[in-house]
């Protein structure tokens, strides 16, 4: 099918999608410091925790931790935690975020009326934040490793890296409820700071799943990027599969992966609709 | 004399109202606030777990004492740093900034009006914090109350100056200044050993640590709480502690204060006041 003025092809779709991703790209070049920090923070945050491991467990820190999680090397466990949360954390604030931007700055009406569909700005958004996510997971685990001096370089990569690129799709199905979210609501700042603490609290960034109570437990595996998390650290560092086997992790979250995605732009699209309805897309 | 203090209250109330006012707007962000202060202690106490296994009810909360005295003081040093960040930010991106600056209110006022509401507000999350870590942790230890709230005065007085200096350093830098905020937030949270004890920084940090003087605050203050066991405090003496934390609590107000007036002069020169 060609484009026209009204109607997409792919090839145009493609092209929503590109410009997108360049515009993102460009706007995120030109605060530098930002970039900095995004590599940055991941480290510090682990950095905390290691002190505080240390500080407490002395010699046996190592020894401590393996009892609790089946692996004596927290200082990669707390790394590879602290990163899979940047990327959760990236990709609610680049959702959530952007939209509340783009009504700040009243850009969003504007968005709404371009001849496309809002899937596509979207997913522009999502493969954007994916490769600045995926950019930055690499070099703050090598840089993390290098500087606590730990292998990066264990374990069965491939499938951590299957683990990790999988994990995304679902992340973006909770990243659009939480769009949904900002969008009714408005105040983005308080429930990303919100959402990102409930997230690191549920995935666990330091600590096993295990450890909750049953009920948190359960609610915690309802929360895709604890599958992935899980699963990165299972592969790279042997610390046991939720499911014993990682071909059934893998299963759940590609479970996962086809359900989020219809749930949040489902909920995504009733909350738009009900706002153009009522006071527009526009108002803050 | 007595008639210009009075006026100067007056104002100072206004400007705390209309903070009050604009903060009670956003009543998500309130309760966020509030439920994250649990999170975080829940996480605290997680990660303790995982590394001390061996646990009665008394080391446990010492290891808490630690870290707790240290995320409340925390909490009040990143208040006060992104209120008065933001907050001269935010009157710029409104383009109030200039038209406070128009009124014969007093300067000082207006910034301090900025950080009173919120810091109510660190200050009974913070206690809340305390009370559901000690909850968790068994009793924490509470020593020489009058002495660790004479060191919590003049931290929060340095704590201010900083806030002073950081919002001459937001009139300067503009956007780059949120940036710096959270640079310096997440550093000092490392080099201040606000969650762990000193002793586990390797030497070079700890090098710069005894540079900070705020570094001296926290581990007065938690040495002081809890009633200076074997290896409290950790830099100095207390009563060496002591006297640098006096001299932050009174030199850094007013060198911060000299440095806003200087930087708001330099803009009221270059006409960049209102500018973002």
């Amino acid at each position: 099918m060609r484009g026209t003025l009204t109607q997409f092809g792919w090839k145009t779709s493609l092209q929503v999608i590109l410009s997108v991703i360049l515009a993102r790209l460009r706007l995120r070049s030109r605060y530098k410091g930002w970039l900095l920090l995004g590599l940055i923070i991941p480290i510090v945050m682990s950095a905390i925790i290691i002190f505080l491991g240390r500080a407490l467990g002395g010699p046996r820190a190592a020894e401590n931790f393996f009892l609790n999680t089946g692996t004596s090397n927290y200082v990669a466990y707390i790394i590879l935690g602290s990163n899979v949360f940047m990327i959760v954390s990236r990709a609610l604030w680049d959702f959530g975020f952007w939209l509340r931007r783009e009504q700040e700055t009243g850009t969003l009406e504007s968005l709404y009326l371009a001849p496309t569909s809002m899937m596509l700005i979207l997913t522009g958004v999502a493969i954007y934040n994916a490769l600045h996510s995926i950019v930055n997971f690499f070099i703050t685990f090598a840089l993390g490793c290098f500087l606590f001096r730990v292998n990066p370089l264990q374990g069965n990569i491939p499938i951590a890296l299957l683990f990790l690129s999988l994990g995304l799709v679902p992340l973006y199905g909770v990243s659009l409820l939480y769009g949904a979210m900002v969008f009714k609501l408005k105040e983005a700042h308080a429930l990303i700071r919100m959402a990102q603490w409930v997230a690191s609290f549920l995935m666990g960034i330091c600590y096993p799943i295990s450890v909750f109570p049953p009920f948190l437990r359960a609610v915690a595996l309802l929360f895709p990027p604890t599958w992935m998390s899980n699963g990165v650290r299972a592969s790279l560092l042997g610390v046991g599969f939720f499911f014993g086997t990682w071909y059934r992790d893998l299963a759940v979250l590609s479970a996962f992966c086809v359900i989020m995605p219809l749930v949040g732009y489902s909920v995504f699209l009733a909350t738009e609709r009900r706002i153009k309805r009522n006071e527009g897309v526009g108002m803050f | 004399m007595i008639q210009k203090l009075k006026l100067s209250s007056l104002a100072l109330g206004s400007m705390v109202k209309k903070e009050l006012i604009i903060m009670t707007r956003y009543p998500v962000n309130f309760l966020v606030s509030f439920v994250t202060s649990f999170i975080m202690v829940s996480m605290y106490i997680f990660v303790t777990l995982m590394f001390a296994p061996q646990r009665s009810e008394g080391s446990l909360a010492g290891v808490g004492g630690v870290g707790m005295f240290g995320f409340f003081l925390s909490t009040f040093f990143s208040s006060t740093l992104w209120e008065m960040a933001s907050g001269i930010r935010w009157e710029q991106y409104q383009g109030t900034l200039e038209c406070l600056y128009l009124t014969p209110a007093s300067k000082f006022s207006s910034l301090v009006s900025k950080v009173i509401p919120n810091f109510i507000w660190t200050g009974f999350n913070s206690l809340a914090m305390l009370l559901f870590a000690q909850a968790l942790f068994g009793r924490l230890p509470f020593h020489n109350l009058g002495v660790a709230a004479y060191i919590f005065t003049m931290t929060i007085a340095g704590i201010f100056g900083f806030g002073f200096a950081f919002a001459a350093f937001t009139l300067l830098v503009k956007e780059s200044a949120i940036l710096t905020a959270n640079f310096l937030q997440f550093s000092l949270y490392i080099l201040c050993a606000m969650f762990f004890p000193f002793s586990a920084l390797p030497t070079f940090l700890l090098r710069i640590s005894r540079l900070i003087p705020l570094s001296y605050c926290i581990d007065a203050f938690r040495s002081t709480l809890m009633g200076y066991p074997p290896g409290f405090p950790e830099l100095l003496p207390i009563e060496q502690e002591l006297i640098i934390i006096t001299a932050f609590g009174t030199v850094m107000p007013l060198l911060g204060y000299l440095l806003y007036k200087a930087a708001e002069r330099k803009v009221r020169i270059e006409g960049s006041l209102g500018e973002f």
